[in-house]
Formats: C-alpha cells, sequence, structure tokens
C-alpha cells in the first residue's frame, strides 16, 4: 500500500516536472548552500589544523625568560652553542634542533632595496618547519659553521628584487652585509596568524651572529620532535636539561619556556569551528524559507488538483488515503530537493575548495543531517496542504472547474 | 421475509443556508429503488435531482428524514463510512467524465481498486477485463487527451463497474456526448443491468435518453412529482 501510494505521488510529480522542479528549488538552495558552507568551513579549519601542525603540533619553541598570561617576560640569559649541543646530544626522540636568531634587516640587490625578517640558523630550521626548497640548495657545512657567507630567500624577497629572473648565485646585501643568494624557499603564503612568510631572509647562524646581531648568543631554539614521538615528553626532557644547564634550584621557577603550538592550535581551530556553525545556522534559515515555498505550492496544487481530489474521494478514497498521498508527495519532493541539494553543494564546496587552496572535507553527519531536515520539511509544511486537500467536500471538488 | 429495498428515503429533506435565504432542496422524499432496477430521474434545474443522487451516493447526507441503504440507517455514518459504502458498493459516471489527466486509461480503471488495497497483478487483470466489458479492448494504454468523449465515457463506466459494484449511480452520462455516442453509451449502460444485474439510477434533462430506464422518477421543486414504469421496445436494446 505505501509502495503504490509512493507511485502514486511520483506519478503526480512527473506530470508537471518543471513545476515541481521549481518548488523545490527553495530547498536545493537551501540545502546546497548548508553542504558548502559547512564543507568549505571544514576544509579551512582543516587546513588551519595542517598548518599549525606544520609550524607545529610537534614543534617546541625555546624562549628565555617566561612568557604566558599575565607573566611580563623577565630580564635572563639567552641560549649559547653549548645548550644546543647539549640538547641535540642529551634530549632523545628530536629531529630538529634549530638555534634561530631573528631581526629585520633592509636587504639589498642592484636597485632595488626591501625590509623583510632576517633569520639566522641552521639547515635543521628549515627541517623543523618542513620548508622545501624551490631552487638552489641548503646551506654547506662551511656555510653552516660561519666561514662563508650564503642566503637562502623567500619567494616575496625573490620578488621584490629580483622580479622573475633567477636568484640563484647573485649577491645581495643584508644590512651591509655582502651575501651569495644559494637557494630560494618553497612558497608558503599566508601563516595562519594571518603574516607573510615567504618575507624572509635565511642565513646561517654564525653569520648573523658576527655580522648582524654582534653578540655571540642565541634568541630562541625551535625543537621538532620525531613523529610518534609525545611532545610533552620531549618538553619535560628539555626543561629538565636546561634547568641543570642554567642551575636553577629546586623550586625555584624557570627562567625560560618551552611551549608547543597545541594550544594555540586549539584556538584557533575553536574560532573557525564556529564560524563553520555560524555559517550553517545562516544557511538553514534559507532552508526554512525553502519549506514554505513547498507549502505554498503544494496549497497551489490541491487547488489546482480539487477535481482530482473530488475523483479519488468519490470512487472510495478515505480522507487518511488523500492526506498520506499529498503529504508523501511533499516529503518526496522535499527529499528530491534535499538529495540534489546535497551533489550541487558539494559541487560548489568542491569548486571553492579548490580555488581557496583547502582540503575537500565532506562531513557525512551535516549530509545526513540535511537530507533528514528536507525530509522533515517535507512532512512539516505538507501536512497542512495535505490536510487541506482530505477535507474537501467531494461534491463541490467534483463542480471544480 | 421479503429483502429491505436497496434504496429507501424516508421523508428525506434537505436544506442549503439558512433564514430567509434557505433553499428547500428535497422536500420530504419517500422512496424505494429495489436491485436490479434501471431508474432514471428527470426534472429541471434546482428540482432536487442531483442532490437526491448526492444523497444516494453518499457524498451528501439529508438535513433531515432517513436514507437507508440495504435497509440500514446511514444517518450515523461518518465520513469514513460514507466513503467505504461509496467504495464498496456504489459507482459513479459523471457528465464531465472525471479521469486522471495524462493517466492511462487502464490506470484510470484500475484506482479504486488501488484504494481497495488490492495487489497490483488482480488490479491490472480485473481492468483489463472491465475495459474489454465497455468495448475499449487494445485501447489500455491510451491516455486520457487520446481518447474521444465516447471513448472517456466508457473508460468511466468501466471505472464504475470494475468493482462490482451493487449499484451505477450516472449523472448526465451523455450531457457532453453527441446523439449517435450517446446511443452508444445507453446501450452498454443497459446491457450492464440487463446482463450484469447492476442497479442503475441516471438523473438526465434528456427525454429519449430518460426512455432507456424501465422507471421514470421526476422531481420538481423538491418533491417527487411523477413516478411511472416505462416499457422499452426490446429492439431499441441491440
Amino acid at each position: 500500500m505505501f509502495l503504490e501510494t509512493a507511485k502514486l505521488a511520483w506519478r503526480a510529480i512527473r506530470r508537471n516536472i518543471l513545476r515541481s522542479f521549481l518548488t523545490v528549488l527553495g530547498v536545493v538552495i537551501g540545502v546546497a548552500a548548508v553542504i558548502a558552507m559547512v564543507t568549505v568551513g571544514n576544509g579551512t579549519t582543516a587546513r588551519v589544523q595542517s598548518e599549525l601542525s606544520r609550524l607545529g603540533t610537534n614543534t617546541l619553541f625555546v624562549r628565555p625568560g617566561q612568557f604566558g598570561p599575565g607573566r611580563a617576560s623577565t630580564e635572563a640569559k639567552r641560549f649559547n652553542d653549548k645548550d644546543i649541543l647539549a640538547i641535540q646530544e642529551q634530549v632523545p626522540g628530536l629531529r630538529a634542533v634549530a638555534p634561530m636568531n631573528r631581526g629585520t634587516a633592509t636587504v639589498i640587490a642592484g636597485g632595488a632595496n626591501h625590509s623583510s625578517s632576517v633569520i639566522g640558523t641552521t639547515n635543521d630550521y628549515l627541517v623543523a618547519q618542513d620548508w622545501d626548497l624551490s631552487l638552489g640548495r641548503n646551506f654547506l657545512p662551511n656555510e653552516d659553521r660561519g666561514s662563508q657567507a650564503a642566503c637562502i630567500i623567500g619567494e616575496t624577497v625573490r620578488k621584490e628584487l629580483f622580479g622573475s629572473a633567477n636568484p640563484v648565485g647573485q649577491n645581495i646585501r643584508v644590512s651591509n652585509v655582502a651575501c651569495p643568494v644559494v637557494g630560494v624557499l618553497a612558497v608558503k603564503g599566508q601563516s595562519g596568524l594571518g603574516d607573510d612568510q615567504d618575507d624572509t631572509v635565511i642565513m646561517p647562524l654564525k653569520l648573523h651572529q658576527r655580522r648582524i646581531g654582534g653578540t655571540t648568543t642565541i634568541g630562541s631554539i625551535i625543537l621538532s620532535a620525531q613523529d610518534g614521538v609525545a611532545t610533552s615528553k620531549v618538553q619535560s626532557d628539555v626543561e629538565d636539561l636546561l634547568r641543570e644547564r642554567r642551575r636553577i634550584a629546586i623550586g625555584r621557577e624557570d627562567d625560560f619556556s618551552v611551549n608547543d603550538m597545541s594550544q594555540i592550535a586549539a584556538a584557533m581551530t575553536g574560532t573557525t569551528v564556529l564560524l563553520t556553525g555560524l555559517l550553517g545556522a545562516v544557511a538553514a534559515v534559507s532552508l526554512l524559507v525553502g519549506g514554505i515555498g513547498i507549502m505554498n505550492i503544494m496549497l497551489v496544487s490541491v487547488t489546482e488538483r480539487t477535481r482530482e481530489i473530488g475523483i479519488r474521494l468519490a470512487i472510495g478514497a478515505l480522507e487518511r488515503q488523500v492526506l498520506t498521498q499529498f503529504l508523501v508527495e511533499a516529503v518526496m519532493l522535499s527529499i528530491f530537493g534535499g538529495v540534489t541539494g546535497i551533489v550541487t553543494g558539494l559541487l560548489l564546496a568542491f569548486g571553492v575548495v579548490n580555488f581557496l587552496g583547502v582540503p575537500f572535507v565532506a562531513s557525512p553527519t551535516i549530509i545526513l543531517l540535511a537530507f533528514a531536515f528536507s525530509a522533515a520539511i517535507g512532512m512539516v509544511f505538507g501536512y497542512f496542504p495535505a490536510r487541506r486537500a482530505a477535507q474537501l467536500n467531494p461534491i463541490e471538488a467534483l463542480r471544480h472547474e | 421475509m421479503t429483502l429491505p429495498p436497496l434504496i429507501a428515503f424516508r421523508q428525506v429533506s434537505k436544506f442549503y443556508g439558512r433564514g430567509e435565504a434557505t433553499i428547500r432542496a428535497l422536500d420530504r422524499v419517500d422512496l424505494s429503488i429495489s436491485a436490479g432496477e434501471f431508474v432514471s430521474i428527470m426534472g429541471p434545474s434546482g428540482s432536487g435531482k442531483s442532490t437526491a443522487m448526492n444523497i444516494i451516493g453518499g457524498l451528501d447526507v439529508p438535513s433531515s428524514g432517513e436514507y437507508l441503504f440495504q435497509g440500514i440507517p446511514t444517518s450515523g455514518f461518518d465520513r469514513a463510512q460514507l466513503t467505504l459504502l461509496r467504495r464498496h458498493m456504489l459507482g459513479f459516471v459523471f457528465q464531465g467524465f472525471n479521469l486522471l489527466a495524462r493517466t492511462s486509461a487502464v490506470e484510470n480503471v484500475e484506482l479504486p481498486l488501488v484504494y481497495r488495497g488490492m495487489d497490483h497483478r488482480e488490479r491490472r487483470k480485473r481492468a483489463l477485463i472491465a475495459l474489454e466489458q465497455v468495448g475499449l479492448k487494445g485501447r489500455e494504454g491510451h491516455t486520457t487527451q487520446e481518447l474521444s468523449g465516447g471513448q472517456q465515457q466508457r473508460v468511466a463506466i468501466a471505472r464504475a463497474i470494475v468493482t462490482d459494484p451493487a449499484v451505477l449511480l450516472a449523472d448526465e452520462p451523455t450531457g457532453n456526448l453527441d446523439t449517435k455516442t450517446s446511443i452508444e453509451i445507453m446501450e452498454l449502460i443497459t446491457r450492464l443491468n440487463r446482463e450484469n444485474g447492476i442497479t442503475v439510477i441516471m438523473v438526465t434533462h434528456e427525454e429519449d435518453i430518460a426512455a432507456y430506464g424501465r422507471r421514470l422518477l421526476r422531481f420538481v421543486d423538491g418533491r417527487l412529482s411523477a413516478d411511472q414504469s416505462q416499457i422499452r421496445e426490446p429492439d431499441h436494446v441491440s
């Protein structure tokens, strides 16, 4: 019996296929909007997450002084080469240990000049950051030791100074230090925090210390744990080691900090999740509007098919059967709209995601939810017209032109 | 013990509107129709013939008096019970055919069986038999638009008889048809009455159509003004 009703409903829909399609357009657009918004939102969340994890969640930042909420940095001793060596030798599970001194300097090549962030570090920095080169090479051992000048530049610096020309082998001046370009960093784009990561010049730590910083100490250390090694373990190992090396008495606070990115990652993810939810809610309102559209057309349809309903009632259709027929028709229509909307939304999201360069993360939960919701819309907004059809007076319905 | 009449009116009245504007469509009508009869009902517009027909068909209920079907009073029937009466006992043929548009002949005929919950194969079988009975073999798949008026009315008759009803109610069945087609339809209805024993009650305003009935009821101003038997020459019926 239900199959029969479904067949009857399908026939009624097919008899007026264009109008049926226009009827559900509201639901199609609503569902498509929800699916597209949420899918793109999920993709963005996934990208922020992966970016932060590249920074990353298995990366630790070691800095002198204490940082944190409600705490100012205190004057604290910087690190030195021996600290680096000690960490490399005594802390297990590390993939990279990169000392880092950072500053801003004017970079000149030919007639062009550009102000950029300048980082003094070692090859380990690129390992810790998962950063590849698009041109040229890493630092050679003699360059790492500081006996020879060398620079690796970011894409933005390359564009500013060399345009589209190949900069490898060219000389640049960084704060009056002459330095041949040996490599170009792969494009990384904006960071999760919004700054241009390609606007940077990397040089060996020794060169930076001697010629730019005028120091022999190290400002901060970036550590990268091997895959499968808990960062919390590495964190406590490094803390223990540094407390010992810096001779901090038991019971006294660290005069340095070891932070990992996972907390920041959680905060960032939370923001995009909230945003996704809000966009989804806005889209859900359009679904409601779509539902009202269905009710409107179903009411028109009932009026238009008054005679048909009269015939059905006269030849022995019970009120309940007419009600079911119209209800099934409405639900079928809205499910049809829902499925079309899901497909459209996914296609739309796929396009947008490719355009934005974020991963395509389809959420089965939201697809199921959209499907169930569209069926429910048919149920709710189809009920009133269906009841009206079922309660028609057959005599008047038959007389209706 | 005698069987009660198939259809009986006891002092049936029907009013429309209220107060000054009250229209008395039926005024204390007594009526009795037995199984197997072929009754024609005539009368000018507003005479109450259509109202009487609607009450017999369970589409309307009397304002006062009692309508008995097979001796059972229907005054306590609710909408669903009246529907079941129509579904199991009555078949309708209308002036305007009232077929479902864009639907094939056989699907139209199957429709009353769908509501009875009959399975698809049985339904199709019975619908094809009914279509054959009305002389539409070979046109089962034609949609309403592809059939002439006479053919559409035949489909409507097939739809009315497919459920094996006790009574066939025909409301101006030839009103939209030309003379030749009208005769064909009336001959079909007469045959169903004679050969299948279906009781026929037909409303018409044409004397020569009414002449096919073996009993003629005339309504004037909501009252039954004449009730006469009529014999038709057998050679008129093929």
